[in-house]
Formats: C-alpha cells, sequence, structure tokens
C-alpha cells in the first residue's frame, strides 16, 4: 500500500510558480495495476516521480510501504559514456544486490535483446534500445511496484508483447503504475485507473471509467 | 532479490561503492593514455620550469631546499587542490542520469571524484618520491607525518572548493567558465613556480590572501628541514577557507539538492 496525505507539489519558474498537484490524498493499493491518464502537463510524471522519491512534495508526505522501482521512462537511469553492462553493474550495487551481479546481468540481457549493444556507450543506443535495456533492469530487481513513464510507448511490437506478458504473470506479485498515452495498452494491462485533472487526483477502480470520464472532461 | 530497509549510510555507502568503481573506470580508461598523462603532465611540466629557471629564479636561490625538489612539491600540492575542482565542476552534469534512482544525490559524485583524485595524487607524490631517492635528489620528507598532514589538508582545500563549485556551476552557468579562467592566474600567484619570497615585501602581503600559498608553503616546509617560509604563513587562516568552503558546499547542496537533480 503506498499512502498519498495532502500532497501540494508546485515548480517555481520566471513566470510564477502554479501548484501542479493540489490537495492529493490517494491510498493506492499494490494488488492491481493503475493507469494514471490525463493531459499533457497534468502532473502524471510530477506524480510518478513523487512516489518513486526522486522528488519532494511542497507539502504532505507519501508513506511507501513496500519497495517502489524507480520511474522507468525515456530520460535518466544511465550515464551515458558507460557502456549499458557498466550501467546494470552500477545500478545492481546501489540496490546492495552485488552478490547477484552475473545473475542479474543475464537477466537483463536476456530480457533487452540489445546484443552486442550491451558493451557499447549508452549514448549511442536508439530510444527503443535505451527503453528496453531499462525496463529490463527495472525487472530483474523484484520491486512490489513498477513505475512506468511511457516507458513502452517507443519499444515495437515484440517489446510491447514482451512487457505485458512479464506483467501479466507478475500479476499478484507485483503490480504496475503505469502513465501512457496508448490506451489499448492500458486497457490491456490496468485494472484500476487515476485521472488527474486540474491538480487534482480522481480514484477510479475500473480502468475504463478512467478513460471515459477523461474523455468526457477533454473532448465533450 | 531486494534485502529489508538499509539505514540511510548503508544505502549512501553502496552508493559510494558503486560509484567509485564507475569513476575509476572512466577517468583511467576515458582517453587514451590517460594514465600516461597523468605521470607524463607533472613530468613535463617540470622540465619545462627547469629549463626556464634561469627566467625565474634570475641567479638566486632558494633558501633551504632545491629548486627540483621545491618545484616537484609546490606542483603537485597545487595539482592536487586543482584537480579536484576541475574533475568535480563536470561531475553533477556527467552524472545526471543516474539520479532517477532515489538512492545516488548530486553530492555523491563529487565526494567519489575528489576521494578518486586524491588517491591518484597520492600515488603519483609517492613514485615521484621513490623516482627522487633513485635518482639521488633528496626527495624524502624531513618530517613524513607533516608532509601527510598538509597534504591532506591541500586536498581538503580541494574538495571544500569542489563541493562549492560544483553545486554553483550548475545552479549559475557562468560558473564553471570563472573557475576554469581563474585556475590559471591562481596558478601562478600561489607560488609554485614563482618563489614569493622574491617578491617585495607588499607584495606578499596580498598574495598571503589566497589559502593555496599557507598550504603549499607548509606542505614544503615538511619536505626540506630547513626551508625558510613566507613570513606570514598560517594553517589557520588556511583551515577558517577550508572549513568555510567545506560548509558553504554542503549547505548548497543541501538546499538546492532538488535543482541540482533537475538541472
Amino acid at each position: 500500500m503506498i499512502s498519498i496525505n495532502g500532497l501540494y507539489k508546485r515548480y517555481h519558474n520566471h513566470h510564477g510558480s502554479q501548484w501542479v498537484l493540489k490537495d492529493i490524498n490517494l491510498e493506492i493499493p499494490t494488488h492491481v495495476n493503475i493507469g494514471l491518464v490525463g493531459r499533457n502537463g497534468a502532473g502524471k510524471s510530477t506524480l510518478l516521480r513523487l512516489i518513486g522519491g526522486m522528488d519532494t512534495p511542497d507539502q504532505g508526505a507519501i508513506v511507501r510501504n513496500c519497495s517502489v522501482s524507480w520511474p522507468i521512462g525515456l530520460a535518466g537511469g544511465f550515464q551515458g559514456s558507460m557502456t549499458g553492462r557498466q550501467n546494470v553493474k552500477f545500478v545492481t550495487r546501489i540496490h546492495n544486490a552485488e552478490n547477484k551481479l552475473d545473475e542479474v546481468i543475464a537477466r537483463v540481457e536476456e530480457f533487452a535483446e540489445i546484443g552486442a549493444a550491451f558493451d557499447d556507450p549508452v549514448k549511442t543506443y536508439s530510444s527503443g534500445m535505451r527503453a528496453r535495456l531499462l525496463f529490463g533492469l527495472s525487472l530483474a530487481f523484484d520491486f512490489d511496484v513498477y513505475l512506468s513513464d511511457e516507458a513502452t510507448a517507443v519499444g515495437d511490437q515484440i517489446f510491447r508483447k514482451k512487457a505485458t506478458r512479464v506483467f501479466k504473470e507478475r500479476v499478484g506479485r507485483s503490480s504496475l503504475i503505469m502513465v501512457s498515452h496508448a490506451e489499448a495498452i492500458l486497457r490491456d494491462l490496468c485494472q484500476s485507473g487515476i485521472l488527474l485533472q486540474g491538480g487534482k487526483a480522481f480514484w477510479f477502480d475500473d480502468i475504463k471509467d478512467a478513460l471515459t470520464a477523461y474523455h468526457e472532461l477533454n473532448f465533450g | 532479490m531486494l534485502e529489508k530497509r538499509r539505514t540511510s549510510w548503508q544505502v549512501t555507502r553502496a552508493v559510494w561503492h558503486a560509484m567509485f568503481l564507475h569513476e575509476v573506470l572512466a577517468r583511467t580508461t576515458a582517453d587514451r593514455f590517460a594514465w600516461f598523462w597523468m605521470l607524463v603532465e607533472p613530468i613535463a611540466m617540470v622540465a619545462i620550469m627547469a629549463a626556464l629557471r634561469g627566467v625565474f629564479l634570475s641567479g638566486r636561490h632558494i633558501a633551504g631546499a632545491d629548486f627540483i625538489p621545491w618545484l616537484i612539491t609546490g606542483l603537485l600540492g597545487f595539482y592536487l587542490f586543482r584537480e579536484n575542482l576541475q574533475r568535480s565542476l563536470k561531475a553533477i552534469d556527467a552524472n545526471k542520469g543516474l539520479f532517477a534512482y532515489r538512492q545516488v544525490q548530486p553530492v555523491d559524485p563529487v565526494l567519489v571524484r575528489c576521494f578518486l583524485e586524491g588517491m591518484l595524487k597520492s600515488l603519483i607524490l609517492v613514485l615521484f618520491v621513490a623516482a627522487g631517492e633513485l635518482l639521488g635528489i633528496e626527495m624524502m620528507p624531513s618530517d613524513v607525518l607533516a608532509a601527510l598532514y598538509h597534504w591532506w589538508a591541500l586536498w581538503c582545500l580541494g574538495l571544500g572548493a569542489a563541493l562549492t563549485a560544483s553545486a554553483l556551476a550548475v545552479l549559475i552557468a557562468e560558473v564553471a567558465h570563472i573557475v576554469q579562467i581563474a585556475i590559471v592566474p591562481l596558478f601562478f600567484i600561489s607560488g609554485v613556480i614563482l618563489p614569493l619570497n622574491f617578491l617585495p615585501h607588499w607584495v606578499q602581503k596580498y598574495l598571503l590572501w589566497n589559502p593555496i600559498v599557507h598550504g603549499i608553503e607548509s606542505l614544503r616546509a615538511s619536505f626540506f628541514s630547513s626551508y625558510r617560509m613566507v613570513d606570514g604563513v598560517d594553517m589557520f587562516y588556511f583551515w577558517c577557507w577550508t572549513l568555510s568552503f567545506v560548509a558553504l558546499g554542503l549547505m548548497l547542496h543541501t538546499a538546492f539538492a532538488r535543482r541540482l537533480k533537475a538541472q
């Protein structure tokens, strides 16, 4: 269970500082996959980063009673001049799993399927290769909750199918909180949904209702 | 696979360990002959300065020390400070992708890089002392403990400057340029190649505002027992600068952690 209590978040910049998230109160269960929907700039990535502990709220608190992955997204996660293998080693070490280094590397290599590029600097990767590596890396650790920020968007069909299969296999053991604009994937993978609109968060037990509400609010 | 909750200290230690291994690799294999240049740069500098010694010394002698060992201690002491500062300027930017992991803080790459530079430069110092002894140049510090202490002190000053500059360089884009420009004049006014004792007293008075002078002169005094330091060298003044820099740097890293991560 992840509980979010009275959370406020804003970013200061030269044209003022509007609240991105205002008074968010959520109890996020860890046994269902959750889709995070909302328009561009609604605060989906911000909420994901806050849940992942990458950023801190201005007010309120997030209590995580489970292991949560880092936000798996399109940017970040790697040091560009180091190779894929070196980055995997780094992440394994900071997660205190150095004794399982070989096992982690084998699992990541198998999932990412980037071949010899695994030993090339990450800055030479395409966005699809990066996403596959980062996704495979997070799956090598058994987190209770995975945070995905459009990580599946750049992958090809095969990668998407694979990611979908992995999360279906893991139902009950680990869950997923994902941001995506691909509604087919959301319907396929997620059971529940959170709609972010105007800085507020609305919980829906069924992802279909969340998507319907999102459509009604934004497209009449 | 993930262990039970770790303490903050355990997490930080794991990050330092992982980052150290990764920085060592980057530092020693990034460009061809990285190792070669680490050794050759000070050797070449010593060779050039020794060839030009007439210009700086104009026939005079340094009281209580031979020119070559005097030059080597000054150069290495200054390089220890300079490398800490320069390597850290880009530390946050180079590792910004890794701030996606909540375990990693912007201060970590700076601390790790300074530690790594300290180790590398200490190794170079030991090599120089050993080579000097073998070549019959008096390079062994007369007071080894004092030499270690002043070497460490110069490292601390570099660390403080690195902590402060690395944070400021991200917050204010111009700082990195200013620091890069300032390093060259700093080299000349720190008494590394030009003995400050040769300068008139009223100039010395102003040059002594620079804490690096105090560190380098004290380092030399611990190497050469009869070395005549510039008047007014004071390690208390040196530590005031050092501790202020360290405190300011850590404060900047704490206060602006979020902005340093986001950039």
